[in-house]
């Protein structure tokens, strides 16, 4: 991997080589209070986009997966229905994209392109997406209260899925290519060769930047295990599930969420469109039946739905991961505080068996 | 700018959520982290916002019904029409005989209009919110006895109680955002109490469950004021420099007796007494009930904010009176004086002085008699009184809670309904005139803790569609009113001339962090997000009002259970917004589908001893009829109760009959069908 220096002055104007190349960006901005935002660079707000910002709400996850997307049209004719599939393409670079939702990306990857079946509006909108990597090292800013990727093993810097990655060392950014297209940003004057020292620089940035995260010890492996094995005890779903009001906030903003269901709706006359909208196992009609038969009828069945998902071992060893990347959103946006930390460790704790571990 | 801050239009929380658009449609919703009532937590609701504008289904133009069924029509034909039929009704029958009513929904903008132009220009009160009935009485009791009718604290503040004590709502499901929070502070270490007939989510993690005989509330709070007494827990130095009415209080109180009244309850007096204690001797506690339907009489609420006055539990950081609005902008809709005999900032029609100072605002003479309620419009329109009926995205046909709003409709000479589909209701509408969604218009509303936020536009409207208060500017007009308004904020400023507690409420002002709470004075210009926090003020600011228990509910052998009505979960299916989006529509359909004819609920020991089963059709029996309809059986419900959702109207027809008197309660039995 090629790696270069950049002032850090400079930094915005990988931006514009971006835009020049063809790409529509979309930056993080503060919008209001705290609160920050993807959102496409233009000349008004360029000036504006700012690097390390609490890493927003809204996950980038949506430039490959919207929120709502129309995948066709179909029209009633004389000569039955038309269908048009409606397939979106974009050239769109994401420029400060956290490491989390690098690997966030990855998750997606696996599951719409590296399986039997390749999702075509997926893959269209991946393909024309670059991202430009920054590495979380300002406690307080971008390593927030819920951040908790060092136990996800997904940051603070991302080891692969990005174009282009920086990391802050001062008054400079070490820039380093993950793919050629990254790689080609470098033929520009802004960036100059980076030296031994600065690659240490990077080295001790990282590691100062993993000693500030409030959640530095995780026990996911211990969660998998009572996970995958049928370990943790009824009365943990039950408590777990008791406490989710059912908004579906977590898998929403879950950069590694993939579920969503497909509805069609009337346009005029006779043409529909057939939309497809994020969906939610937290939900009673995500996996209700015809007929009104639901396997997973109580609330806590349909939330060990969501850990089975990202924690057991059947799925572990499927993506190489658990299907978390320690972004912390789901701890953020949830009424009855059972993100993933606090879900993790309520497992180690409820787990039959695991007790005497936990005492000890 | 693509992400717009603005505020979710569901419920009365009031969620601070940004609204992503892309190219001119809103694309996608996500809550703020900043905003100090949600704080990062939106429900379902506000996660699906954004399928909603994009509705096929929408209304573009406005609409006249000719003889072949709706035209579409110019707004000048159709504003043209409304006022010559309007001036004819009350050339004819006089001002009295038209009536405006309007939903719980509409902005502020628009509630304020609407009451401006039946008052000063048509020159009638006979204007009312859809959700009248039940919310007056908390109105009338919070103004009685704290002086403001109103939620006295931030919703943020119950993260501040260490007692929390929830009556007779379904926080999980109609108000998820606050039972997040209260579920929160339940496990950062608060103490939670549950009053309610029904076990629902949030009492699950309750440490008191009361789980009360329905319609017993007034009798529980007066056993435990009595319980708070006879332990001296009561708060002396409040009482004493802050609190009149002590005296009747205190010989009102003497008649409940523990025992007597936890069997009344039907709950274990122990537990009763827990409540009490545990309530007066927190630091901070918070009570919590809801001004909905499942909110019941004066009594009830004056007997509960007792509890509140007689411990000292109000004016400081989470110790508070939450008097939750479930539409997004009751609070603000009662603000605007939407109210049949309350003038805007709650001055009462009768008051001279008040009548006189507004009348002066808008150059016009008001009326001084009350006017009819939604209830008594509605309810038979006024004995035929009522001829010409202004219906603001109020859809009584499907939502009423009254017998035979259909009827009562079609009665009526002339109706305008201003909506943004096409209702049950409109069908019955002479002139239809389409509204703007949110999302396409710059309105605000009034959170149940008073929050004023402008929810703002951020999509083109489709169509002809305009902002409803500009329906009502164009009307009054055609009707010979002077009025001009460039836009909202104008409506707005002449608002804040109306009503005193939102006098620095301008637009300005409002979007300069996350709304503002009133009272939002020159004095005070960021807001008072607690109310009666400074300690100042005269010297007995509240009242407490003396409660006798109340006559026990008599139980007949012939009719052995009591029948309630209420939302609880099954509510949300009937709002346009929710059946205009895929998601929420799924969601809220469930139980519709499983019971495709409706259904009422009966508690699982009640069942097994009638040998009902599950989805079975029973026959309810009450003095006033029967009526067969398929059985829910759940523990949800408490024995000897059972529960009827208000949506299932021949069960609210056939057991209470068109002269329904309002009571939620209703003595029946159960029938076995097939023995």
């Amino acid at each position: 991997m090629k790696a270069r220096i950049i002032a850090a002055e400079d930094v915005l104007c990988i931006i514009d080589l971006l835009r020049e190349k063809g790409y529509a960006v979309v930056a993080p901005f503060r919008i209001h209070g705290s609160d920050t935002c993807f959102d496409v660079v233009n000349e008004a707000n360029r000036h504006a986009a700012t690097l390390h910002l609490p890493n927003p709400l809204y996950p980038p996850k949506r430039f490959v997966l919207p929120h709502i997307q129309r995948i066709m049209t179909l029209q009633r004719t004389s000569e039955g229905m038309r269908i048009e599939p409606t397939v979106a393409e974009q050239r769109l670079a994401v420029f400060g994209i956290r490491s989390c939702d690098v690997a966030g990306i990855g998750h997606l990857d696996r599951f719409y392109l590296d399986r039997e079946y390749r999702d075509i509006y997926y893959h269209r909108l991946r393909q024309g997406l670059f991202l430009v990597n920054v590495a979380c090292t300002v406690p307080g800013v971008d390593i927030g209260p819920d951040c908790f990727c060092v136990c996800t093993d997904t940051g603070p810097a991302a080891r692969s899925g990005f174009d282009l990655q920086l990391v802050a060392l001062g008054d400079r950014y070490l820039a380093v290519a993950g793919t050629p297209a990254g790689e080609a940003l470098f033929a520009s004057t802004i960036f100059r060769k980076a030296t031994p020292e600065d690659v240490a620089a990077r080295r001790l940035a990282l590691a100062n930047a993993r000693r500030s995260f409030f959640h530095r010890t995780s026990w996911f492996a211990g969660a998998v295990r009572g996970v995958s094995a049928g370990k943790v005890s009824e009365e943990t779903w039950e408590e777990i599930g008791n406490r989710c009001l059912e908004c579906g906030g977590c898998t929403f903003v879950c950069p590694a969420c993939t579920c969503f269901t497909v509805t069609d709706r009337l346009t005029g006359p006779d043409t529909y469109e057939r939309v497809r909208v994020w969906d939610s196992c937290a939900l009673a009609g995500f996996t209700r039946m015809a007929g009104g038969f639901n396997p997973r009828k109580a609330v806590h069945d349909r939330r060990n739905r969501r850990f089975f998902r990202k924690l057991s071992h059947y799925f572990v060893q499927r993506e190489l991961s658990v299907a978390c990347v320690g972004c912390g959103r789901c701890a953020a946006v949830c009424h009855g505080e059972i993100g993933m930390p606090t879900v993790v460790e309520m497992i180690r704790r409820g787990s039959v068996g695991e007790e005497a571990h936990a005492a000890a | 700018m693509p992400h717009q801050l603005t505020t979710c239009t569901f419920c009365g929380v009031g969620c601070g959520l940004y609204l992503e658009t892309a190219e001119g449609r809103v694309s996608g919703a996500y809550p703020s982290l900043s905003h100090p009532t949600n704080r990062g937590r939106i429900c379902l609701r506000g996660w699906h916002v954004h399928e909603v504008s994009g509705s096929p289904d929408r209304l573009l133009h406005p609409l006249i019904r000719r003889s072949r069924g709706f035209e579409e029509a110019t707004w000048d034909e159709a504003v043209e029409l409304i006022a010559e039929r309007l001036r004819a009704i009350v050339m004819q029958h006089g001002p009295q005989a038209v009536a405006f009513l309007d939903s719980p929904r509409c902005s502020n903008e628009e509630a304020y209009l609407l009451q401006k132009l039946a008052r000063a220009v048509v020159g009638t009160n006979n204007v009312d919110h859809g959700t009248g009935v039940y919310v007056h009485n908390s109105i009338n009791v919070l103004l009685d006895m704290l002086g403001v009718p109103a939620t006295t604290n931030p919703i943020g503040d119950l993260s501040l109680s260490d007692v929390i004590l929830v009556d007779g709502v379904d926080l999980a499901r109609q108000l998820p955002t606050v039972a997040g929070i209260v579920l929160r502070a339940k496990l950062d270490g608060a103490r939670l109490i549950v009053v309610d007939s029904r076990r629902h989510r949030l009492a699950g993690h309750a440490d008191v469950f009361l789980q009360i005989r329905p319609g017993t509330e007034a009798t529980l709070y007066g056993a435990m004021a009595r319980v708070i007494i006879d332990r001296g827990l009561e708060d002396r130095s409040f009482l004493k420099s802050r609190c009149g009415g002590f005296d009747a209080f205190l010989s009102a109180t003497e008649h409940f007796d523990l025992l007597t009244a936890a069997e009344e309850c039907g709950v274990p007096p122990e537990a009763l007494e827990e409540a009490a204690t545990l309530y007066a001797e927190a630091q901070a506690a918070s009570l919590v009930y809801s001004t909905g339907l499942e909110a019941r009489h004066e009594e009830t609420i004056r007997a509960a904010v007792n509890l509140a006055l007689l411990t000292g539990q109000i004016g400081r950081p989470g110790a508070g009176v939450y008097a939750l609005t479930e539409h997004n902008n009751l609070q603000g809709v009662c603000d605007m004086g939407m109210l049949p005999d309350m003038l805007p900032g709650y001055r009462r029609v009768t008051d001279e002085e008040a009548s006189a100072r507004l009348g002066s605002l808008w150059q016009a003479e008001l009326p001084r008699e009350v006017g009819l309620s939604a209830r008594e419009v509605l309810g038979g329109l006024g004995n035929g009184a009522i001829r010409g009926l202004w219906l603001g995205r109020y859809d009584p046909a499907s939502t009423a809670f009254f017998g035979d709003a259909a009827w009562a409709l079609q009665q009526c000479e002339f109706i305008v309904v201003q909506h943004l589909f096409m209702t049950e209701t409109a069908a019955f509408a002479d002139v239809i005139l389409p509204t703007t969604a949110f999302g396409e218009e710059t309105v605000t509303f009034t959170s149940t803790d008073r929050r004023i936020q402008v929810a703002e536009k951020v999509a083109a409207a489709p169509g002809a569609t305009e902002p409803a208060w500009r329906h009502i500017v164009r009307v009054a007009r055609a009707l010979g009113a002077e009025w001009e308004y460039d836009g909202p904020a104008d409506v707005m400023a002449e608002i804040g001339q109306a009503v005193p507690f939102y006098e620095a409420a301008s637009y300005d002002n409002l979007r300069r962090d996350f709304g503002v709470q009133w009272p939002c004075t020159w004095q005070r210009p960021v807001g008072t997000p607690r109310l009666f926090a400074d300690g100042s003020g005269e010297q007995h600011p509240f009242r407490l009002q003396p409660v006798r228990p109340p006559v026990p509910v008599p139980r007949s052998a012939e009719f052995p259970l009591t029948l309630v009505f209420g939302y609880s979960n099954y509510y949300w299916h009937k709002n346009v917004l929710i059946q205009h989006s895929e998601t929420l529509k799924r969601e809220y359909r469930i139980l519709l589908l499983d019971y495709p004819e409706g259904f009422v609920e009966v508690n699982t020991e009640d069942a097994r001893e009638l040998s009902v089963r599950d989805g079975e059709t029973i026959r309810v029996c009450s003095a006033g009829g029967c009526v067969e309809i398929a059985a829910r059986v759940t523990d949800e419900v408490r024995r000897g109760a059972v529960f009827a959702p208000f949506f299932v109207k021949n069960v609210d027809q056939a057991i209470r009959g068109h002269a329904a008197n309002g009571s939620p309660y209703v003595p029946v039995r159960i029938e076995r069908i097939r023995p």
